[in-house]
């Protein structure tokens, strides 16, 4: 947030006489003009004897404010962006990247809910691997020890092919790639995506292209609910700075959340109806233990009908 | 107000905050004679100022190549540690190992869960002498921690384990270490064995929150502990909760601690679990106590069961091993393969 005393340069009404009259309200900076009431800057100004210069200066800040927020953008421009840099990322298996019309979408949440031991794990492994020989680097996010270097470097040879001397060259490439972070509260979780956020937009150097976190239920569950609301927002700041970094950045998120009971013993995603919105498609993973075939189901998406479903193994 | 966290002296955080600088994200991004001009200090000052706000954000960085997050490591670097050093704990049985991928694996939290007498504390008992078989012998060499919530821990019966594993220990060293190495190589004895599991009795769930919580201090302070077993996780939690809601989140936040306590220290976690009748889809089955929510805790499950009249362990959830099935069996000298004469004896 700038310093007030940055302005003085470029502007004439907003002088030294105005920052002191700032500093007597307690403002030092353009945030916290912009959290001040200005009908009540306004009506003190009108009570000291230089009040049109103050006046002026106060108008003077609130139309350079104008000019800084995030601009309206149109339909065309949006589209634009849309065919140049938000492209799918194929899971690396034929059915579900059916199901998804081409794969995961960059700029989406996506989140896979399921009972315990229904596949969403290994989704991850998978589509982590596919990412990572092919198109750029992963953030894996763990919250529970379950990132396998071995299961991944199976992935990764099965995916790339059975010619030797040459998987091993993409072996440690695409490993290399593939970055895991073991987050156990979800204030650890939050530190993470801000540094991540602050790398991203400092050096352009680093392009990844995948962000998974598996799971944020197990790190969200334990603060939500109970007498206080801190859990909620602690949901809402999560998804926020998700959904910003899969935006902004061109990124694809993936979350994995669990199930619980709901009424009439059927299961129902975890982190109630706060979380519910939060992510853009939502996929529900069931695994048939007797033939260790894995099902997933559309429950929610922003432009495909839901109730799609598709079946596929994982070798 | 981010900066007031700063460990800067109370003069510099004044001018940080009377220069419009509140968060940490607004210092970041300056650079040192920019904030020197603002702040009126010198340069060296604001280059410390600026030290301690990126120190104080960043994440210690352990591996050498280059993260775009501080504090990861990359799948690489994780296998080459994984290859190079032993991180299984056998159970002595070589079914069981082998589907288990050599034994329980540290740096994880495995979930053991049965129906009464299936050998679930004789696993725990086993587990306890087995971590700390020393190096040469092909273990661990650490202690162990027992957590025993139920009363179940007999001493006598892991002195009768660990005699067993002591005898067995003496085989194989006879048998391969030839020669003047069969000098250097010290045995242990039963007795050594009982001293290196540390014994925690625990009566109430709040004893087992505060336990789960101070495990992270006495860890330090015991720096060769190796295995944690806690038995069973669910004893307490069972009768006397009125607030469900309130034992899904405690049992969350013990879930993330022990998480928390494997993966720092590299112990291997090993929790016992009881069973309980689910009813769905129109018949009664047996699933491991404590919920959906708590089938998420653990990294790896193992489910034990009879089949016929033998003991079977089942793999039920693992992100990195097959789901496979191996029989074993409990003998006097502890849990071993599975054998004729080892079965159950039939009820008349």
């Amino acid at each position: 947030m700038g310093a007030l005393n940055y302005l003085t340069v470029e502007n004439a009404s907003i002088d030294a006489d105005f920052v002191q009259f700032c500093a007597s309200h307690g403002i030092f900076s353009v945030e916290d003009f912009l959290v001040h009431d200005v009908y009540v800057l306004v009506a003190s100004a009108e009570k000291l004897s230089n009040s049109d210069r103050l006046k002026q200066g106060i108008n003077q800040m609130l139309s350079i404010i104008e000019t800084w927020h995030q601009p309206w953008v149109s339909g065309q421009v949006l589209l634009e962006d849309r065919e140049q840099n938000k492209h799918c990322l194929s899971t690396g298996c034929k059915s579900f990247d059916m199901l998804l019309q081409g794969g995961l979408r960059v700029g989406h949440v996506t989140e896979f809910v399921g009972p315990s031991s229904s596949g969403k794990t290994q989704v991850c492994f998978q589509v982590a691997s596919n990412v990572a020989i092919k198109l750029g680097s992963v953030v894996f996010i763990d919250s529970g020890n379950s990132f396998s270097p071995t299961r991944i470097k199976q992935i990764v040879t099965r995916i790339s092919g059975s010619v030797e001397t040459w998987v091993h060259g993409i072996l440690q490439q695409a490993m290399r790639n593939i970055e895991c972070h073991a987050v156990f509260d979800v204030y650890a979780l939050l530190n993470v995506l801000q540094q991540l956020k602050s790398s991203l937009e400092s050096q352009a150097g680093y392009k990844v292209r995948l962000i998974i976190v598996d799971s944020v239920s197990s790190l969200i569950a334990p603060i939500l609910g109970g007498s206080n609301a801190q859990g909620h927002a602690l949901i809402a700041s999560v998804g926020y700075l998700l959904k910003k970094l899969a935006d902004r950045h061109n990124i694809a998120v993936l979350v994995t959340n669990h199930m619980v009971s709901g009424e009439g013993g059927t299961l129902k995603p975890a982190l109630g109806e706060s979380w519910k919105n939060i992510p853009h498609v939502r996929l529900q993973f069931s695994r048939d233990h007797a033939t260790n075939i894995y099902g997933v189901y559309i429950l929610k998406h922003p432009y495909m009908a839901s109730g799609g479903s598709a079946n596929f193994t994982i070798p | 107000m981010e900066v007031l966290r700063l460990p800067l002296s109370a003069s510099q955080k004044g001018k940080l905050i009377s220069a419009g600088y509140t968060s940490i994200a607004s210092i970041s991004s300056t650079s040192p004679s920019h904030l020197a001009l603002e702040l009126k200090v010198s340069e060296n000052e604001a280059l410390e100022i600026l030290k301690s706000v990126s120190n104080g954000s960043r994440l210690q960085s352990t591996s050498s190549s280059l993260t775009v997050v501080n504090g990861a490591q990359s799948a690489w670097d994780m296998l080459q540690e994984e290859e190079t050093t032993r991180v299984h704990i056998t159970t002595s049985c070589a079914d069981l190992d082998s589907i288990l991928g050599g034994g329980i694996s540290c740096k994880e939290v495995t979930e053991i869960g049965g129906v009464p007498g299936i050998g679930k504390t004789q696993l725990g008992i086993q587990l306890a002498v087995n971590v700390q078989i020393p190096y040469d012998y092909g273990g661990v060499g650490g202690k162990a921690i027992y957590i025993d919530t139920e009363g179940s821990f007999m001493a006598e019966r892991a002195l009768q384990i660990a005699e067993a594993c002591s005898h067995d220990m003496a085989e194989y060293s006879r048998l391969y270490h030839k020669g003047p190495q069969a000098c250097e190589v010290k045995t242990m004895q039963p007795k050594d064995f009982l001293e290196n599991i540390l014994y925690f009795r625990v009566c109430s769930y709040t004893e087992q929150i505060a336990l789960t919580n101070y495990l992270d201090e006495f860890i330090k302070d015991h720096k060769d502990v190796k295995v944690v077993i806690i038995d069973s996780i669910t004893f307490h939690f069972r009768q006397d909760f009125d607030d469900m809601a309130l034992r899904t989140r405690v049992l969350g936040g013990i879930a993330l601690n022990l998480m928390k306590l494997a993966k720092k220290f590299g112990v291997a976690v090993v929790l016992l679990n009881q069973v309980t009748t689910k009813y769905s889809d129109g018949s009664f089955h047996l699933a491991l106590a404590l919920g959906d929510s708590w089938s998420h805790a653990s990294t790896n499950r193992i489910i034990l069961h009879w089949n016929g009249d033998e003991r079977y362990a089942y793999i039920d959830k693992s992100p990195s091993l097959r789901s496979a099935s191996a029989p074993y069996s409990v003998t006097p000298k502890g849990i071993r393969n599975s054998s004729s004469n080892n079965k159950r004896i039939k009820h008349i």
